[in-house]
């Protein structure tokens, strides 16, 4: 009997339909998509796709970078403060200052160390 | 595990009542099986008239952000709870920004639809660099294979899917260059088995991107 998980979402349907086991869901990023913006009116197929690799990308660098910290602190729990340490220390990610900071009640202390 | 301890039902979120981060109940941090990423939780836990957006829809699900988070720490870490919700929270602002600055490109142009070039092209001009190669060659992939190979599944689903890394040592992240590859035609499809394992058409992504069959609109935008 074919085991369930692994490879159940490979014989499913395509990419239009379900998504594989390490896939983002495109229609859920196609909601955030539209949320984020009340001008965005339509998005193709393939920008959901694109997302979906983006944000896996995306969650490997930050969480890379916050156990990066999290081991400075010689910690083996990765907290909030680690990831708001990593967005402070890395420039592309200047966008989400103000989301990581927003609960914890920390002053900002902007690190000089920039990262390209 | 980092489960709140009430590991097996399946999450949702409470609306949020204050903060616009996302609430903090303590249920939230558990592992759902893969099948379920995909469905929305529609059990809904409004408490009052919340006409705003539904918290599940404003972001990823939380197992798929626990999963990849987990592909990238070694086994004994652990992640908070905490943790994982601003991550999730990340993820959610980042689609976000990359989308209001390729829609900003769209109106410029005058055009009404967001393309994943589009998509690429906000990304690199957002300091997202390193992200532009991987995803074009991904995008690339699928263009190719779910356009061309679509029909039905040959007949060897298990056909080892993880491309060999060293076969794409470009690549920064971790195996599984080809999550796409749930799409079925993915396995069976000679010419990309030809390609996999030819090794001349391995090393630099201008010259495997090359090697696949560019179609016009296909042209990599940066």
């Amino acid at each position: 009997m074919r085991q369930p998980g692994a490879y159940s979402g490979l014989l499913a349907g395509g990419i239009s339909g379900k998504t594989g086991p390490h896939s983002l869901p495109l229609a859920r990023i196609k909601k955030i998509m539209k949320n984020s913006n009340d001008e965005v009116k339509m998005i193709s197929g393939e920008a959901p796709i694109v997302f979906s690799k983006a944000c896996e990308l995306f969650i490997e660098e930050l969480t890379k970078r916050a156990w990066m910290m999290t081991l400075q602190a010689k910690r083996r729990t990765l907290h909030r403060e680690d990831v708001a340490s990593a967005v402070m220390n890395i420039d592309i990610f200047d966008f989400l200052v103000n989301l990581v900071s927003e609960n914890s009640g920390k002053s900002e202390d902007p690190q000089p160390v920039t990262e390209a | 595990m980092e489960l709140g301890g009430n590991g097996g039902f399946h999450g949702y979120r409470r609306l949020p009542q204050n903060s616009s981060a996302g609430t903090k109940a303590p249920e939230i941090s558990m592992e759902l099986p893969p099948q379920m990423n995909q469905t929305t939780n529609t059990n809904s836990v409004t408490d009052d008239t919340e006409c705003t957006v539904r918290e599940q829809d404003r972001f990823m699900p939380i197992a798929n952000v626990i999963r990849i988070m987990r592909k990238i720490l070694p086994p004994h870490a652990k992640i908070s709870d905490d943790a994982k919700e601003t991550i999730q929270e990340c993820v959610s602002e980042f689609i976000g920004f990359i989308t209001s600055e390729a829609n900003d490109r769209c109106q410029r142009e005058q055009r009404k639809t967001i393309t994943a070039e589009d998509v690429l092209w906000a990304m690199s001009k957002l300091g997202f660099d390193d992200y532009i190669e991987p995803l074009t060659l991904y995008l690339h992939r699928y263009r190719e294979y779910d356009g061309g190979e679509r029909g039905s599944l040959a007949g060897e689903p298990l056909v080892k899917r993880a491309v060999d890394p060293g076969t794409y040592g470009f690549m920064t992240f971790p195996p599984v260059p080809f999550p796409m590859a749930p799409h079925h035609g993915f396995f069976g499809a000679p010419p990309m088995n030809g390609f996999l394992k030819d090794p001349s058409n391995a090393g630099p992504s201008q010259a495997a991107v090359a090697g696949i069959d560019p179609s016009p609109h296909c042209k990599e935008q940066v």
